[in-house]
């Protein structure tokens, strides 16, 4: 999702969703690693079914972190990708499947989101590039030491999109992979591992939604199946929430904020590229082995809950005496719709909704009002009910004007206080309500106490006219500040708005804003700057408009039924606003059928900059730099950036062409002819492919078919696999047991004795006209309940509610370890209870576990920690 | 030719006309197409049929220029500048490219600009 804020909200005002993951450590004996036993139970307490990775979410910080050293070419990259996927192996423990999808060639839609991406990456790449070698000159000149510039050519991360040579390799490394897994690791041995790699199109987590929502609509569908989906996109738990299903849980990094980063030209830690001064990095450890790890680093995990959060939700969305039926699986449906309104990847969100101002809640205020006149719910499987929705927006549009204001009042509230707060910093002045002279603060503890105090009724009247003076002299600034501020409203006459004067301050200038949207006026000043049309064009803003309505009918069914249309997209810039929103329910019917996504290296050439064309084969690239080029209007050296009164170039909105399909396949049928057999390969679309290991009862089966050399696919019989059915086909160069792998990278072995099987797979068809059913399957089970009930009273012990405890983790039943009574009988100190849990957290990281103190009483009578119950006997103490 | 002559062009020239109209973009204001159809129809006889796509990929070039703030070759822009003369845009609007924003941040000695290594 495009809302980076999203998370943080959510998981502020839903904290119990978040669950922190318990990682079992491997061990060291003897200097040897003993790798973890994931077939032994998952110390998190819970057993998961299936495990989805986006691995665009690993393949990112795998191949240019932020927090540390970059790794030095594609193998370290790979192996790093490797032992990231080995780690999330080990938290989550998945029994049945394991489903890794990398994003493929994305709809239309998505295309100009990564346009702009891979336009301003490849801006920022050449402009770093510039910086490091200047200042690599200017430390060599000084006769400073770097280390000799190992990376001979910047890492590109524009190669990370389907259809470069390699996304390509990491197909290869991925299938040897798996094989080496399967075949080695005992945790792997039951389950079946899906591959969808870069060659089938769609983005990675909509192949994960596809996989699971078609998996749904079939017979032998398990409901009660324990999914859990790794991937950092706020979205994947609106994903999440819209399949319904009972056990759902997502996975994701720890984000911790403000993490330092290594300089970039020595990959040193503690500054920046500009001050590097080159000095040679001290040596940690007897041979450096620490020079990689940066102390507290690894990142952490933590599993968000999504039942829990449906018991939120039920609390939060219940309504009462509706003239309908309550459904709670639709309400939850219309709540994943309205946070689309304020953010999503295909559309610029309604300037009047932010998430920061508690946009979604005042989208739920509203929807609970409005509900009642609508007659029903505002989404039904994934399709839009327009006319409901324009209740809505219109409720929203009539807040617009008082949004607006309200958000300027705090913007400036909070730009005061932070200059306000400098100032003091920089004259070191305490604030003015310290009291001074003898009745200043006087440090405890030390060796001077303070005097008595001396004729203190004079002091008090000093301090009293002190005070008067500070008073009238802000009182005089702030008159000045009023006289001197916004003027009168700005009318028609002056619809491009005066610019704003900057602000006096020793720092940088504000940015212009023109629009200005607290003021009168702004819906002319909107449409005047942004679209560069008159407000009172109505045929213009009911086509944005139609665009819009379209764009939220495209998202809901992409999350819902599937990809409606490849080819459709939001062919603006910026949204209208919501009081624009005016009989919209005649405004869109259907989406063009049978439309057909882009082909990889199409794609290619509709994301990348000219700075990029290396990707590309040579007389593709030539159409993005040759004058005479049918296309060269697609690929711009420099943009404009629209700050919308933001500060940073990042944060603004990137005003980039967007691509005229029939042009670009017109200049491309010229070149086609050019393709190697190579880059045709890269250019086809792929299948799904899956790997069992020998002893799953599904090879014999997959066996028989490459035996029979069968070229039809076979449906997949749903007793050999929990359920599970897909359409199989034999794959032309496949995995075989007992056949070798060769491994695609040097410093890993090929595997000699293999014993994993691979075959192609393809999810369960539908007719075209199927409707994927958003509702709880009849035999699922729900999991119980986490949260306090709403009528919970604290020491009743004569309602049932009494005896509800919070729960930590997945086990209402977690064992709990008490300090008793005779730690405090033996007359233990403060300082020795300190001293036993310190040595008791120890003991157990030493034993590669984690500890953590829950609570600790005030008296030290008694200290609860939580413990897995299978490390307890272990412990020697009286514990 | 001035804007009455485009009219008049577009009188005599009714089937031509009507071909060059398929060409106008979902998102183009009237103001926006009003110029780069002048733009077309100014130069269109330099062009062959088969041609077309890339005397409309021309037009684009100093379409995005004029209206969007995009910065081409400055051969390029040259060229397309010349294929303009003549046509009047009032009002056109002021941007400022992203080349231009971090020059500025970079002369201001600002402590930290934050670069963002997008994700996806």
């Amino acid at each position: 999702m495009g809302v980076p804020a999203f998370f943080r909200w959510l998981s502020r005002k839903y904290a119990s969703i978040v669950v922190h993951c318990l990682e079992e450590k491997s061990k060291e004996c003897n200097g040897v690693r003993i790798p973890v036993d994931t077939s032994k139970p998952n110390p998190n307490e819970v057993e998961f079914d299936n495990l989805y990775l986006d691995m665009n979410g690993i393949i990112h910080p795998c191949t240019h972190p932020e927090d540390k050293a970059a790794p030095k070419n594609e193998d370290e990259m790979m192996v790093a990708i490797f032992e990231y996927i080995d780690r999330l192996f080990n938290i989550v423990r998945p029994r049945r499947v394991l489903y890794m999808a990398i994003d493929g060639v994305a709809p239309r839609a998505k295309m100009n989101q990564q346009r702009s991406r891979r336009f301003r990456a490849s801006k920022e790449g050449a402009e770093l590039t510039e910086e490091k070698d200047k200042i690599r000159e200017e430390i060599i000149g000084r006769g400073g030491y770097l280390p000799p510039d190992e990376i001979k050519e910047r890492f590109d991360s524009n190669c990370i999109t389907p259809g470069t040579e390699f996304m390509d390799n990491l197909a290869q490394c991925l299938r040897y992979y798996v094989s080496e897994r399967l075949s080695n690791d005992p945790g792997w041995t039951n389950i079946t591992v899906i591959l969808s790699d870069a060659s089938v199109p769609g983005e990675g987590e909509h192949k994960i939604m596809d996989y699971i929502r078609r998996q749904r609509a079939q017979p032998h569908h398990d409901p009660n199946t324990h999914h859990c989906l790794c991937g950092a996109d706020a979205d994947l738990i609106m994903l999440g929430l819209a399949t319904h299903e009972p056990n759902f849980t997502i996975i994701r990094e720890e984000f911790k904020p403000n993490k330092p980063r290594p300089c970039a030209l020595c990959n040193q830690m503690g500054h920046e590229l500009k001050d590097c001064s080159g000095t040679a990095r001290e040596k940690q450890g007897e041979h450096d082995q620490f020079a990689d790890a940066m102390p507290g680093s690894e990142q952490e995990f933590i599993f968000i809950r999504l039942c829990v959060l449906r018991e939120y939700l039920e609390k939060e969305l219940t309504m009462a005496s509706l003239p309908f039926p309550f459904d709670f699986e639709r309400s939850v449906d219309d709540w994943v719709f309205m946070c689309f309104f304020v953010g999503n990847d295909f559309l610029p969100h309604l300037p009047s909704l932010e998430i920061r101002e508690g946009a979604i809640d005042r989208l739920v205020g509203i929807y609970k009002d409005v509900v009642h006149k609508t007659g029903g719910y505002i989404t039904h499987n994934g399709f839009v009910e327009l006319e409901r929705v324009e209740l809505i927006m219109q409720a929203v549009g009539v807040a617009e004007d008082n949004i607006f204001k309200k958000r300027k009042d705090d913007d400036e509230g909070f730009k005061r206080r932070m200059k306000d707060k400098k100032k003091r910093m920089k004259a070191e002045r305490p604030p003015a309500y310290m009291t001074g002279g003898q009745f200043a603060p006087q440090a405890l503890g030390g060796r001077n106490r303070p005097d008595t105090v001396q004729n203190a009724r004079h002091q008090a009247f000093d301090m009293r006219m002190q005070n008067n003076q500070v008073r009238s002299d802000a009182a005089q600034s702030l008159k000045a500040l009023m006289k001197n501020g916004a003027g009168g409203p700005s009318g028609a006459q002056d619809a491009r708005g005066v610019k704003r004067k900057a602000e006096d301050s020793d720092s940088e200038p504000e940015p212009e804003d023109v629009v200005r949207l607290w003021e009168d006026g702004w819906k002319q000043r909107y449409y005047k700057t942004k679209f560069d049309v008159d407000s009172t064009d109505e045929d213009f803003k009911k086509k944005v408009v139609r665009s819009y309505v379209e764009g939220l009918c495209w998202v809901l069914r992409y999350y819902y039924q599937g990809c409606a249309s490849w080819k459709w997209y939001f062919p603006f810039h910026y949204a209208p606003f919501a009081s624009d929103f005016k009989d919209i329910k005649g405004m869109f019917s259907d989406f063009e059928k049978d439309t057909k996504p882009f082909k990889p290296l199409e794609q290619l050439m509709g994301v990348f900059p000219a700075a990029s064309g290396n990707f590309l084969p040579e007389t593709w690239r030539e159409l993005m730099s040759s004058p005479d080029s049918a296309i060269i209007d697609f690929y711009p050296d420099d943009f404009a950036i629209d700050l919308n009164g933001k500060k940073y170039a990042w944060q603004g909105v990137a005003l980039l062409p967007f691509v005229d399909e029939r042009r670009l396949r017109a200049a491309l049928g010229d070149v086609y002819p050019d393709l190697s057999t190579e880059e045709e390969r890269r250019n086809s679309l792929g299948s799904d492919l899956l790997f069992v290991k020998k002893s799953h009862p599904l090879c014999d089966f997959i066996r028989e078919l490459y035996l029979a050399e069968s070229q039809e696919a076979t449906q997949m019989p749903a007793e050999l696999c929990h359920g599970i059915q897909g359409m199989l086909t034999l794959d032309a160069d496949p995995i075989l047991p007992d056949k070798p792998v060769e491994s695609p990278i040097p410093s890993l072995r090929d595997i000699m004795t293999n014993s994993a099987i691979g075959v192609k797979f393809l999810d369960p068809q539908f007719e075209g006209d199927h409707v994927f059913k958003a509702i709880v399957l009849p035999k699922a089970k729900m999991p119980a309940k986490v949260l306090k009930p709403g009528d919970w009273e604290a020491g009743n012990r004569n309602s049932n509610r009494g005896n509800w405890r919070p729960q930590l983790g997945f086990n209402p039943n977690r064992q709990q370890a008490h300090l008793n009574q005779s730690a405090h009988r033996n007359g233990q100190s403060y300082e020795q209870l300190q001293r036993d849990l310190r040595s008791l957290c120890g003991e157990f990281r030493r034993r590669g576990k984690r500890l953590k103190v829950v609570s600790a009483m005030l008296d030290v009578s008694s200290v609860v920690f939580e413990a897995s119950s299978e490390f307890l006997p272990c412990f020697g103490h009286p514990v | 030719m001035a804007a009455t002559d485009v009219q008049e062009f577009i009188q005599q020239n009714r089937a031509l006309a009507d071909q060059v109209e398929n060409h106008r973009g979902i998102s183009e204001t009237n103001k926006q197409w009003d110029a780069r159809r002048e733009f077309v129809l100014r130069n269109i006889n330099e062009f062959e049929e088969a041609q077309i796509d890339q005397l409309l990929a021309l037009s684009m070039v100093w379409a995005n220029n004029v209206f969007m703030g995009c910065r081409y070759n400055n051969e390029l822009l040259d060229k397309v500048n010349e294929m303009a003369d003549g046509i009047v845009v009032e009002d056109a609007p002021v941007f400022k490219t992203r080349e231009e924003i971090m020059k500025k941040v970079v002369r201001l000695k600002t402590s930290i600009f934050p670069t963002m290594h997008n994700m996806f």
